[in-house]
Protein backbone atom coordinates (compact mmCIF):
# COMPACT_ATOMS: atom_id res chain seq x y z
CA UNK A 1 0.00 0.00 0.00
CA UNK A 2 1.14 3.41 -0.98
CA UNK A 3 1.88 5.65 2.08
CA UNK A 4 -1.03 7.72 4.31
CA UNK A 5 -1.61 9.59 7.43
CA UNK A 6 -3.22 8.30 10.15
CA UNK A 7 -6.03 9.82 12.36
CA UNK A 8 -8.71 8.40 14.86
CA UNK A 9 -11.93 9.70 15.48
CA UNK A 10 -12.98 9.25 19.10
CA UNK A 11 -17.11 9.64 17.78
CA UNK A 12 -19.16 10.54 14.95
CA UNK A 13 -18.75 14.17 15.55
CA UNK A 14 -15.04 13.83 15.24
CA UNK A 15 -14.89 12.21 12.58
CA UNK A 16 -16.70 14.32 10.24
CA UNK A 17 -14.32 17.72 11.79
CA UNK A 18 -11.88 15.19 10.48
CA UNK A 19 -13.52 14.74 7.10
CA UNK A 20 -13.49 18.34 7.06
CA UNK A 21 -10.34 19.46 8.15
CA UNK A 22 -8.67 16.95 5.95
CA UNK A 23 -10.96 17.48 2.63
CA UNK A 24 -11.55 14.82 -0.18
CA UNK A 25 -8.26 12.80 0.10
CA UNK A 26 -9.46 11.82 3.61
CA UNK A 27 -10.91 8.38 3.51
CA UNK A 28 -12.87 6.28 6.54
CA UNK A 29 -11.72 3.24 7.64
CA UNK A 30 -14.24 1.18 9.72
CA UNK A 31 -13.61 -2.72 9.48
CA UNK A 32 -11.08 -2.61 6.60
CA UNK A 33 -12.38 -5.26 5.26
CA UNK A 34 -13.16 -4.33 1.85
CA UNK A 35 -11.11 -0.84 1.82
CA UNK A 36 -7.46 -2.53 2.64
CA UNK A 37 -8.23 -5.52 0.07
CA UNK A 38 -9.07 -2.91 -2.41
CA UNK A 39 -6.52 -0.15 -2.02
CA UNK A 40 -3.66 -2.95 -2.25
CA UNK A 41 -4.58 -3.20 -6.08
CA UNK A 42 -5.12 0.32 -6.70
CA UNK A 43 -2.48 3.05 -7.83
CA UNK A 44 -4.93 6.10 -6.04
CA UNK A 45 -4.62 6.58 -2.10
CA UNK A 46 -6.06 8.39 -0.01
CA UNK A 47 -4.21 11.04 1.79
CA UNK A 48 -5.18 10.78 5.31
CA UNK A 49 -6.94 7.74 6.51
CA UNK A 50 -9.69 8.46 9.55
CA UNK A 51 -9.89 5.49 11.55
CA UNK A 52 -13.41 5.33 12.88
CA UNK A 53 -13.43 2.22 14.22
CA UNK A 54 -12.94 3.12 17.83
CA UNK A 55 -16.03 4.76 17.49
CA UNK A 56 -18.40 3.95 20.43
CA UNK A 57 -21.47 6.25 19.50
CA UNK A 58 -22.08 4.10 16.57
CA UNK A 59 -22.04 0.24 17.83
CA UNK A 60 -24.86 -0.16 19.35
CA UNK A 61 -27.92 -2.37 18.76
CA UNK A 62 -31.17 -0.11 20.17
CA UNK A 63 -34.81 -0.28 19.90
CA UNK A 64 -36.10 3.40 20.07
CA UNK A 65 -39.22 5.22 19.13
CA UNK A 66 -38.64 5.58 16.14
CA UNK A 67 -37.66 2.23 15.77
CA UNK A 68 -34.80 -0.93 15.66
CA UNK A 69 -31.23 1.43 15.28
CA UNK A 70 -28.22 0.04 14.38
CA UNK A 71 -24.95 1.55 14.76
CA UNK A 72 -22.86 1.77 11.38
CA UNK A 73 -19.89 0.13 13.49
CA UNK A 74 -21.92 -2.78 14.40
CA UNK A 75 -19.95 -6.08 12.90
CA UNK A 76 -21.59 -8.71 11.03
CA UNK A 77 -21.05 -11.13 13.85
CA UNK A 78 -22.65 -8.81 16.29
CA UNK A 79 -25.55 -9.02 14.17
CA UNK A 80 -26.03 -12.44 14.19
CA UNK A 81 -25.33 -12.81 17.86
CA UNK A 82 -27.38 -10.03 18.71
CA UNK A 83 -30.54 -11.12 20.91
CA UNK A 84 -33.15 -8.43 19.94
CA UNK A 85 -32.02 -9.29 15.75
CA UNK A 86 -32.38 -12.33 16.07
CA UNK A 87 -35.76 -12.50 17.95
CA UNK A 88 -37.21 -10.03 15.78
CA UNK A 89 -35.34 -9.81 12.18
CA UNK A 90 -33.62 -13.57 11.72
CA UNK A 91 -33.27 -12.65 8.68
CA UNK A 92 -30.44 -10.05 9.06
CA UNK A 93 -28.47 -12.51 11.30
CA UNK A 94 -29.28 -15.28 7.95
CA UNK A 95 -27.72 -12.42 5.85
CA UNK A 96 -24.58 -11.74 8.29
CA UNK A 97 -24.05 -15.01 8.26
CA UNK A 98 -23.59 -15.10 4.57
CA UNK A 99 -21.40 -12.21 4.39
CA UNK A 100 -17.68 -13.83 3.84
CA UNK A 101 -16.32 -15.85 6.57
CA UNK A 102 -15.63 -15.92 10.27
CA UNK A 103 -12.59 -13.89 10.28
CA UNK A 104 -14.77 -10.85 7.45
CA UNK A 105 -17.51 -11.18 9.65
CA UNK A 106 -15.57 -9.86 13.11
CA UNK A 107 -14.20 -7.14 11.03
CA UNK A 108 -16.45 -6.37 8.34
CA UNK A 109 -19.49 -3.91 9.75
CA UNK A 110 -22.90 -3.28 8.55
CA UNK A 111 -21.76 0.51 7.75
CA UNK A 112 -18.90 -0.59 5.68
CA UNK A 113 -21.23 -3.29 3.53
CA UNK A 114 -23.50 -0.12 2.74
CA UNK A 115 -21.11 2.24 1.89
CA UNK A 116 -19.35 -0.01 -0.37
CA UNK A 117 -22.44 -0.46 -2.39
CA UNK A 118 -21.05 -3.66 -4.36
CA UNK A 119 -24.64 -4.98 -6.46
CA UNK A 120 -24.29 -8.26 -4.11
CA UNK A 121 -23.97 -6.97 -1.09
CA UNK A 122 -25.99 -9.35 1.47
CA UNK A 123 -26.72 -7.03 3.91
CA UNK A 124 -29.05 -4.67 2.00
CA UNK A 125 -32.01 -6.44 0.43
CA UNK A 126 -33.39 -8.23 3.58
CA UNK A 127 -33.14 -4.17 5.30
CA UNK A 128 -35.15 -3.04 2.12
CA UNK A 129 -37.25 -5.23 2.24
CA UNK A 130 -37.76 -4.00 5.46
CA UNK A 131 -37.97 -0.45 4.45
CA UNK A 132 -34.86 0.58 6.42
CA UNK A 133 -33.90 4.08 6.74
CA UNK A 134 -30.22 5.47 7.02
CA UNK A 135 -28.35 8.15 8.88
CA UNK A 136 -26.16 10.30 7.58
CA UNK A 137 -23.79 12.74 9.37
CA UNK A 138 -21.99 15.80 7.63
CA UNK A 139 -20.94 19.26 8.47
CA UNK A 140 -24.47 20.73 8.23
CA UNK A 141 -26.09 18.36 10.18
CA UNK A 142 -27.62 14.76 9.73
CA UNK A 143 -30.22 13.79 6.91
CA UNK A 144 -32.20 10.60 6.49
CA UNK A 145 -33.13 8.78 3.35
CA UNK A 146 -34.46 5.05 2.83
CA UNK A 147 -31.67 2.66 2.37
CA UNK A 148 -33.54 1.69 -1.17
CA UNK A 149 -32.34 5.53 -2.46
CA UNK A 150 -29.26 5.26 -0.84
CA UNK A 151 -27.56 3.43 -3.36
CA UNK A 152 -27.13 5.61 -6.90
CA UNK A 153 -25.36 2.60 -8.82
CA UNK A 154 -22.27 -0.63 -8.36
CA UNK A 155 -20.09 1.14 -5.54
CA UNK A 156 -22.03 4.55 -5.52
CA UNK A 157 -24.41 6.00 -3.13
CA UNK A 158 -25.47 9.41 -2.68
CA UNK A 159 -23.24 9.98 0.31
CA UNK A 160 -20.68 12.66 -0.01
CA UNK A 161 -17.36 12.93 0.73
CA UNK A 162 -17.76 14.96 4.13
CA UNK A 163 -20.58 12.93 5.49
CA UNK A 164 -20.41 9.19 7.08
CA UNK A 165 -23.30 6.95 7.65
CA UNK A 166 -23.89 6.54 11.39
CA UNK A 167 -26.86 4.32 11.76
CA UNK A 168 -29.57 2.27 10.01
CA UNK A 169 -33.20 2.59 11.23
CA UNK A 170 -35.84 -0.48 10.68
CA UNK A 171 -39.32 1.72 11.56
CA UNK A 172 -41.72 0.92 13.55
CA UNK A 173 -44.15 -0.08 11.90
CA UNK A 174 -41.89 -3.69 10.34
CA UNK A 175 -40.63 -4.43 14.19
CA UNK A 176 -40.73 -7.79 13.84
CA UNK A 177 -42.57 -8.41 10.15
CA UNK A 178 -42.16 -11.93 9.24
CA UNK A 179 -38.50 -11.07 6.74
CA UNK A 180 -36.96 -13.94 4.72
CA UNK A 181 -33.43 -13.52 3.43
CA UNK A 182 -31.90 -16.41 0.37
CA UNK A 183 -28.85 -16.27 -1.13
CA UNK A 184 -27.54 -18.48 -3.83
CA UNK A 185 -23.41 -18.57 -4.22
CA UNK A 186 -21.31 -21.12 -5.54
CA UNK A 187 -19.95 -22.16 -1.81
CA UNK A 188 -21.39 -21.41 1.39
CA UNK A 189 -18.09 -19.28 2.84
CA UNK A 190 -16.04 -16.77 0.94
CA UNK A 191 -18.36 -16.83 -1.93
CA UNK A 192 -20.43 -13.25 -3.22
CA UNK A 193 -24.08 -13.66 -4.21
CA UNK A 194 -25.16 -15.08 -7.70
CA UNK A 195 -28.43 -13.65 -6.54
CA UNK A 196 -29.96 -12.86 -3.27
CA UNK A 197 -33.61 -12.31 -2.53
CA UNK A 198 -35.47 -10.54 0.30
CA UNK A 199 -39.31 -10.86 0.98
CA UNK A 200 -41.38 -9.50 4.13
CA UNK A 201 -44.61 -10.38 4.74
CA UNK A 202 -47.54 -9.54 6.66
CA UNK A 203 -50.67 -11.50 6.85
CA UNK A 204 -54.52 -10.92 6.94
CA UNK A 205 -56.07 -11.42 10.29
CA UNK A 206 -57.44 -15.11 8.98
CA UNK A 207 -53.91 -15.70 7.93
CA UNK A 208 -54.36 -16.53 4.26
CA UNK A 209 -53.60 -13.37 2.21
CA UNK A 210 -50.59 -11.38 1.72
CA UNK A 211 -50.41 -7.94 3.01
CA UNK A 212 -47.52 -5.33 2.56
CA UNK A 213 -45.57 -7.41 0.62
CA UNK A 214 -42.00 -6.52 0.05
CA UNK A 215 -39.67 -7.85 -2.13
CA UNK A 216 -35.90 -6.97 -2.87
CA UNK A 217 -33.49 -8.03 -5.32
CA UNK A 218 -29.88 -8.44 -4.82
CA UNK A 219 -26.72 -8.48 -7.63
CA UNK A 220 -29.25 -8.26 -10.42
CA UNK A 221 -29.07 -4.40 -11.39
CA UNK A 222 -26.55 -1.93 -10.76
CA UNK A 223 -27.75 -1.37 -7.34
CA UNK A 224 -30.61 -3.59 -4.86
CA UNK A 225 -33.93 -3.14 -6.40
CA UNK A 226 -37.79 -3.44 -5.03
CA UNK A 227 -39.59 -5.83 -7.48
CA UNK A 228 -42.75 -3.42 -7.65
CA UNK A 229 -45.21 -4.98 -9.90
CA UNK A 230 -44.55 -8.59 -7.79
CA UNK A 231 -45.52 -6.65 -4.66
CA UNK A 232 -48.90 -5.68 -6.19
CA UNK A 233 -49.67 -8.65 -7.64
CA UNK A 234 -48.89 -10.09 -3.87
CA UNK A 235 -51.08 -7.28 -2.35
CA UNK A 236 -54.11 -8.89 -0.86
CA UNK A 237 -53.89 -11.98 -2.87
CA UNK A 238 -53.93 -15.56 -1.50
CA UNK A 239 -50.89 -16.74 -0.28
CA UNK A 240 -50.57 -20.05 -2.38
CA UNK A 241 -47.47 -22.14 -4.22
CA UNK A 242 -49.15 -20.85 -7.64
CA UNK A 243 -48.99 -17.45 -6.44
CA UNK A 244 -45.62 -17.36 -4.89
CA UNK A 245 -44.68 -19.03 -8.04
CA UNK A 246 -46.34 -16.34 -9.87
CA UNK A 247 -44.67 -13.16 -7.84
CA UNK A 248 -41.33 -15.37 -7.92
CA UNK A 249 -41.92 -15.34 -12.30
CA UNK A 250 -42.77 -11.23 -12.03
CA UNK A 251 -40.12 -10.63 -10.03
CA UNK A 252 -37.78 -12.32 -12.45
CA UNK A 253 -39.35 -10.08 -15.24
CA UNK A 254 -38.31 -6.93 -13.31
CA UNK A 255 -34.53 -7.81 -13.20
CA UNK A 256 -32.09 -6.21 -15.15
CA UNK A 257 -29.05 -9.17 -14.73
CA UNK A 258 -26.03 -9.01 -16.56
CA UNK A 259 -23.45 -12.20 -17.59
CA UNK A 260 -20.16 -12.00 -16.18
CA UNK A 261 -18.09 -15.17 -15.07
CA UNK A 262 -19.96 -15.82 -12.55
CA UNK A 263 -23.34 -16.78 -14.38
CA UNK A 264 -25.34 -15.66 -17.47
CA UNK A 265 -27.90 -13.21 -16.90
CA UNK A 266 -30.93 -16.34 -17.78
CA UNK A 267 -29.45 -17.92 -15.04
CA UNK A 268 -29.57 -15.36 -12.65
CA UNK A 269 -33.45 -14.75 -14.02
CA UNK A 270 -34.12 -17.88 -12.93
CA UNK A 271 -32.67 -17.32 -9.66
CA UNK A 272 -34.54 -14.57 -9.06
CA UNK A 273 -37.50 -16.82 -9.50
CA UNK A 274 -36.87 -19.80 -7.01
CA UNK A 275 -35.36 -16.95 -4.53
CA UNK A 276 -38.06 -14.97 -4.45
CA UNK A 277 -40.86 -18.04 -4.31
CA UNK A 278 -38.80 -19.51 -2.04
CA UNK A 279 -38.26 -16.10 -0.01
CA UNK A 280 -42.42 -15.83 -0.03
CA UNK A 281 -42.57 -19.14 1.45
CA UNK A 282 -40.32 -18.46 4.42
CA UNK A 283 -41.70 -15.12 4.94
CA UNK A 284 -45.13 -17.02 5.17
CA UNK A 285 -43.72 -19.61 7.36
CA UNK A 286 -42.25 -17.51 9.63
CA UNK A 287 -45.54 -15.29 10.02
CA UNK A 288 -47.71 -18.68 10.29
CA UNK A 289 -45.71 -19.73 13.12
CA UNK A 290 -45.84 -16.19 14.76
CA UNK A 291 -49.16 -15.89 14.55
CA UNK A 292 -49.76 -19.55 16.35
CA UNK A 293 -47.80 -17.88 19.34
CA UNK B 1 3.61 6.16 14.59
CA UNK B 2 4.09 4.41 17.78
CA UNK B 3 1.81 1.22 18.75
CA UNK B 4 2.03 -0.99 21.81
CA UNK B 5 -0.07 -4.21 21.88
CA UNK B 6 0.22 -7.10 23.73
CA UNK B 7 1.22 -10.33 22.25
CA UNK B 8 1.05 -13.63 23.22
CA UNK B 9 0.96 -12.41 26.80
CA UNK B 10 3.60 -9.18 26.37
CA UNK B 11 3.57 -5.73 26.04
CA UNK B 12 5.33 -5.16 22.58
CA UNK B 13 6.20 -1.42 21.08
CA UNK B 14 6.84 -0.39 17.47
CA UNK B 15 7.15 2.71 15.29
CA UNK B 16 5.59 2.31 11.90
CA UNK B 17 4.56 3.68 9.00
CA UNK B 18 0.93 4.20 8.98
CA UNK B 19 0.04 1.79 6.38
CA UNK B 20 1.48 -0.95 7.70
CA UNK B 21 -0.95 -3.74 8.15
CA UNK B 22 -1.08 -6.12 11.60
CA UNK B 23 0.20 -8.72 9.65
CA UNK B 24 3.64 -6.82 8.43
CA UNK B 25 4.07 -5.21 12.16
CA UNK B 26 4.08 -8.98 13.41
CA UNK B 27 6.13 -10.53 11.05
CA UNK B 28 8.83 -7.59 10.37
CA UNK B 29 8.68 -5.85 13.11
CA UNK B 30 8.01 -8.32 15.94
CA UNK B 31 9.67 -11.33 13.72
CA UNK B 32 6.67 -13.36 14.74
CA UNK B 33 6.40 -15.29 11.29
CA UNK B 34 3.68 -17.74 12.15
CA UNK B 35 1.24 -15.78 10.74
CA UNK B 36 1.56 -16.20 7.15
CA UNK B 37 1.12 -13.38 4.05
CA UNK B 38 -1.38 -15.37 1.77
CA UNK B 39 -3.57 -13.86 -0.02
CA UNK B 40 -3.77 -10.55 1.34
CA UNK B 41 -7.11 -9.98 0.48
CA UNK B 42 -8.61 -11.65 3.39
CA UNK B 43 -9.76 -14.43 1.28
CA UNK B 44 -7.18 -16.94 2.50
CA UNK B 45 -6.97 -17.30 6.38
CA UNK B 46 -3.30 -17.81 6.37
CA UNK B 47 -2.78 -14.84 8.57
CA UNK B 48 -5.47 -15.50 10.86
CA UNK B 49 -4.62 -14.61 14.05
CA UNK B 50 -6.67 -13.86 17.41
CA UNK B 51 -7.45 -9.81 18.22
CA UNK B 52 -9.14 -9.58 21.49
CA UNK B 53 -10.79 -13.03 21.54
CA UNK B 54 -11.77 -13.24 17.74
CA UNK B 55 -10.41 -14.58 14.22
CA UNK B 56 -9.32 -12.04 11.82
CA UNK B 57 -7.18 -11.67 8.64
CA UNK B 58 -3.65 -9.55 10.14
CA UNK B 59 -4.00 -8.62 6.57
CA UNK B 60 -6.81 -7.00 6.90
CA UNK B 61 -6.07 -4.75 10.18
CA UNK B 62 -4.03 -1.37 9.69
CA UNK B 63 -1.30 -1.81 13.47
CA UNK B 64 -3.14 1.85 14.25
CA UNK B 65 -6.47 -0.28 14.23
CA UNK B 66 -4.36 -3.06 16.53
CA UNK B 67 -2.86 -0.39 18.92
CA UNK B 68 -3.86 -1.18 22.47
CA UNK B 69 -5.61 -4.79 21.99
CA UNK B 70 -4.43 -8.20 22.72
CA UNK B 71 -3.15 -10.47 20.16
CA UNK B 72 -2.69 -14.01 19.94
CA UNK B 73 -0.51 -15.68 17.51
CA UNK B 74 0.42 -19.27 16.97
CA UNK B 75 3.56 -18.73 18.71
CA UNK B 76 1.70 -18.17 21.80
CA UNK B 77 0.12 -21.24 22.07
CA UNK B 78 2.37 -24.19 22.73
CA UNK B 79 4.67 -23.98 25.86
CA UNK B 80 8.26 -25.40 26.19
CA UNK B 81 6.67 -29.04 27.97
CA UNK B 82 3.75 -29.00 25.20
CA UNK B 83 1.84 -28.26 22.16
CA UNK B 84 -1.73 -27.39 22.76
CA UNK B 85 -3.85 -29.96 22.19
CA UNK B 86 -5.02 -28.96 18.39
CA UNK B 87 -1.35 -28.41 17.74
CA UNK B 88 -1.62 -32.20 18.84
CA UNK B 89 -3.90 -33.11 17.31
CA UNK B 90 -3.09 -31.61 13.48
CA UNK B 91 0.08 -33.14 13.49
CA UNK B 92 -1.41 -36.86 14.89
CA UNK B 93 -3.76 -36.70 11.96
CA UNK B 94 -1.69 -35.59 9.58
CA UNK B 95 -3.51 -32.60 8.85
CA UNK B 96 -0.53 -30.13 7.89
CA UNK B 97 1.08 -31.29 4.72
CA UNK B 98 2.65 -28.04 3.35
CA UNK B 99 1.74 -26.40 6.76
CA UNK B 100 1.36 -23.04 4.91
CA UNK B 101 -2.35 -22.64 6.27
CA UNK B 102 -2.08 -24.66 9.60
CA UNK B 103 -1.24 -21.44 12.03
CA UNK B 104 -4.15 -19.74 10.58
CA UNK B 105 -6.23 -22.98 10.74
CA UNK B 106 -5.41 -23.96 14.24
CA UNK B 107 -5.99 -20.52 15.58
CA UNK B 108 -9.40 -19.96 14.09
CA UNK B 109 -10.14 -23.49 15.40
CA UNK B 110 -9.17 -22.50 18.54
CA UNK B 111 -11.83 -19.19 18.78
CA UNK B 112 -14.39 -21.64 17.58
CA UNK B 113 -13.32 -24.30 20.49
CA UNK B 114 -13.35 -21.61 23.13
CA UNK B 115 -16.84 -20.40 22.66
CA UNK B 116 -18.34 -23.54 21.30
CA UNK B 117 -16.57 -27.15 23.64
CA UNK B 118 -18.62 -29.52 21.53
CA UNK B 119 -18.74 -28.33 18.09
CA UNK B 120 -20.77 -30.28 15.24
CA UNK B 121 -18.58 -30.58 11.87
CA UNK B 122 -21.26 -28.15 10.62
CA UNK B 123 -19.88 -25.76 13.33
CA UNK B 124 -16.72 -26.96 12.37
CA UNK B 125 -16.49 -26.27 8.76
CA UNK B 126 -18.60 -22.58 9.23
CA UNK B 127 -15.35 -21.52 11.72
CA UNK B 128 -12.87 -22.79 9.20
CA UNK B 129 -14.71 -21.42 6.15
CA UNK B 130 -12.27 -18.73 5.87
CA UNK B 131 -9.18 -20.76 5.92
CA UNK B 132 -7.81 -22.56 2.65
CA UNK B 133 -5.84 -25.61 2.46
CA UNK B 134 -4.68 -26.33 -0.76
CA UNK B 135 -3.18 -29.78 0.29
CA UNK B 136 -5.05 -31.79 3.03
CA UNK B 137 -8.46 -31.30 1.89
CA UNK B 138 -9.83 -30.45 4.79
CA UNK B 139 -11.05 -33.74 5.51
CA UNK B 140 -7.97 -34.26 8.67
CA UNK B 141 -8.48 -30.51 9.75
CA UNK B 142 -11.65 -30.94 10.86
CA UNK B 143 -11.24 -34.69 12.14
CA UNK B 144 -8.26 -32.70 14.45
CA UNK B 145 -10.28 -30.05 15.15
CA UNK B 146 -12.99 -32.56 16.87
CA UNK B 147 -9.80 -34.79 18.55
CA UNK B 148 -8.64 -31.49 20.11
CA UNK B 149 -12.27 -30.60 21.14
CA UNK B 150 -12.80 -34.24 22.97
CA UNK B 151 -9.59 -33.40 24.79
CA UNK B 152 -9.98 -30.04 25.49
CA UNK B 153 -13.11 -31.12 27.43
CA UNK B 154 -11.37 -34.28 28.92
CA UNK B 155 -8.96 -31.82 30.45
CA UNK B 156 -11.63 -29.53 31.59
CA UNK B 157 -13.32 -32.33 33.83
Amino acid sequence: MKAFEFVAARDAQHAVALLAEHGPSAKLIAGGTDLLADLKFTPETPRVMVDISRAADLKGIALRDDGLAIGALVTHTEIMRSPVIRELFPALADAAHTIGAVQTRNLGTLGGNLVTAVPSLDSGPALVALEAQVMMLGPAGGRRLPLADFFTGPRETVLKPDELLIEIVIPKKNLGKPTSFQKFGLRKGQALALVNVAASVWLSKDQSSFVEPRIALGAVAPTIIRAPRAEAYLEGRAATPETMAEAGRIAAGEAKPISDFRASADYRRELVAVLTRRALEHARALALAAGKR
Amino acid sequence: MEVTLKVNGEARSASVAPETTLLVLLRAHFNLTGAKLGCDVGDCGACTVIVDGQAVNACLMLAGQADGREVVTIEGLATRDRLHPLQKAFEDHAALQCGFCGPGAILAAKVLLDENSEPTVGEIRDALAGNLCRCTGYTKIIAAVKEAAAVLRAERK
